[in-house]
């Protein structure tokens, strides 16, 4: 189907929508919300602070990009289903019923114009999670099919394919056993190599598809790190993928059935750590909300890579001579790894000790803005250009530090930052932690 | 919606730059969208080795390649991949070889 005809179907499909569908999200809109969601959607005081905190308005200047506009939009249709007066009298009170028009309107403000990134939130004067309730919108477009094609096409390949990129077993396998010999030579021994499916080992390290398929390099830097620190791991031939698009689509069930594949492969390799390899909402999706999707804790240690390099080097495991990375380097915050993450002081102990030159960007931290690349938007052909668009203040955050390489520890916000790098003329490279440890190891110190 | 023009035909791309419809790929095709999207001018033995690898693996089982093939096949290093495509193989390689975009964080 040509993208176009996509397109088409899509709007058709809301224009067509049953009085049944409609019943099924209205319902699945009043289930998902809790006492704590119904009060923060009636505590918006529209004092528009939180205007300057988001990267589509500050890009486009928008009305329909604005968080409280956007909050604003979920609000309308809790009031008209809540609130007594919101019933009898919607236009007094702002409330609005979810038809045709109401749905279309979230279709483009709360999968077209928000990465829920978090930063509205984190500075809402009232604290009020836009993004959670962003989200929740999300969820219920979701239960009625709602979900972009593009975005949805992702998380069906996960569910039935095992991976988001529908990488066949056989070939993972054959990729993994090429690296293999890479490896070798990186470390200049024959028996190095990339193991798969060790049982009863320390760690069981989980990839981004997009790796093995395209961008091998950083899975050859995670290995050779590894390699150096004598470290007991996995990969796994079956279950390995780290990224769960169900959390950016709002797919609740497909999000679970997801996140249960890596739990089971942890019971099947027992390992001790489930680490996770460099993916912001990856790292969100697998330590923070799966276990609510699952319904139930893990009953084992979940870590991000970057703990695990970051205790290398302060155990001594690992020895990096930073004049190896003599290039000035800055450091991009993926939200979801960050902000909504807490994966924060890691990675900068890291490149303090693996390159020469290290800058921040500003604002950073929590504070960071996205790349414009979460949330789904890489995925929403549809919205691609608006995704350029307000990747301009990353861009300009980016310019404003005269540094040569950008590191990222997401492949989500590489692919982004790489979108940014050609548009905007940044002239960077840009590299995963892994890969800049990788270029400043001392193997056989 | 943007448009390329190949052989007096108007051809549409979706918003990311990739062929509406993969069906109108030609060779010609591709050394447009080269220049258009990818700022090659000229496209060399190596790119044109890629390429058509990728279009045939697409054409057999219609999906893109794994890079691993893309290497084994054409004999070039991985390395040298990045440096053909500055796009990568999924917004390089593939978009010129008219592959619909994949899934994924691509």
């Amino acid at each position: 189907m040509s993208e176009d005809t996509r397109k088409d179907s899509y709007e058709e499909r809301i224009s067509g929508l049953t009085s049944a569908e409609f019943a099924k999200a209205l319902q699945t809109f009043c289930d998902k919300i809790d006492i704590g969601d119904a009060a923060q959607l009636n505590s918006c005081v529209h004092c528009g602070l939180c205007a300057d905190t988001c990267h589509y308005y500050l890009a486009g200047g928008e009305s329909e990009a604005l968080p409280a506009y956007k909050l604003n939009l979920v609000s309308a249709v809790f009031k008209n289903q809540h609130t007594r007066l919101g019933r009898i009298a919607p236009a007094l009170t702002g409330a609005q019923a979810l038809d045709a028009d109401m749905i279309s309107r979230w279709v483009d403000s709360l999968y077209g114009r928000c990465s829920l990134c978090g930063r509205c939130a984190l500075n809402c004067t009232l604290g009020i999670n836009i993004s959670r309730l962003i989200r929740l919108a999300r969820t219920t477009l979701a239960s009625v099919g709602l979900v972009p094609p593009e975005l949805q096409s992702t998380v069906s390949t996960a569910v039935d394919k095992g991976n988001n990129m529908g990488i066949p077993r056989q070939e993972w396998l054959d990729t993994l056993q090429w690296l293999d010999e890479e490896l070798q030579q990186e470390v200049s021994d024959p028996a190095a190599h990339l193991p798969i499916d060790q049982s009863d080992i320390r760690l069981f390290y989980t990839v981004n598809p997009r790796e093995p398929k395209f961008f091998p390099l950083s899975l050859l830097a995670t290995a050779k790190i590894f390699y150096a620190a004598g470290e007991s791991w996995t990969f796994s031939s079956d279950y390995y993928d780290v990224t769960n698009y169900g959390l950016f689509s709002g797919d609740d069930q497909a999000s679970g059935v997801i996140s249960a594949r890596l739990r089971d492969s942890m019971h099947k390799l027992h390992a001790n750590t489930l680490v996770l390899g460099e993916c912001g909402h990856g790292y969100n999706a697998n330590r923070w909300e799966a276990p609510e999707w699952l319904a139930g804790a893990y009953g084992f240690e979940v870590k991000s890579i970057l703990e695990i390099i970051a205790d290398y080097i302060r155990q001594g495991r690992i020895k990096l001579d930073p004049s190896r990375n003599q290039k000035r380097v800055t450091l991009h915050d993926p939200c979801n790894l960050v902000r909504l993450g807490g994966i924060i002081e890691q990675q900068r102990f890291i490149l303090k000790r693996a390159v020469s030159d290290f800058v921040e960007m500003y604002p950073n931290r929590e504070q960071n803005f996205c790349c414009g690349g979460g949330g789904g938007q890489l995925s929403m052909t549809r919205f691609a250009k608006r995704r350029i668009e307000s990747g301009r203040i990353k861009a300009d955050q980016i310019r404003a530090t005269g540094a040569k390489i950008v590191v990222a520890p997401c492949h989500n916000c590489i692919d982004q930052l790489s979108e940014l790098n050609k548009e905007y003329k940044l002239g960077v490279e840009i590299k995963t932690v892994s890969e800049i440890v990788a270029d400043a190891i001392i193997i056989g110190h | 919606m943007t448009y390329i023009e190949v052989g007096g035909k108007q051809l549409e791309l979706n918003d990311e730059g990739f062929l509406n419809d993969p069906e109108q790929w030609n060779q010609e095709v591709a050394a447009i969208l080269a220049k258009t999207e990818e700022g090659l001018e000229n496209l060399s033995e190596e790119h044109w080795a890629v390429i058509n690898f990728i279009r045939e693996h697409y054409e057999q089982t219609k999906l893109a390649p794994m890079v691993r093939s893309i290497c084994k096949t054409t004999g070039l290093p991985l390395r040298r991949i990045y440096e053909l495509f500055p796009s990568g193989p999924a917004k390089g390689a593939c978009k010129l070889a008219g592959l619909p975009k994949p899934d994924g964080c691509v």
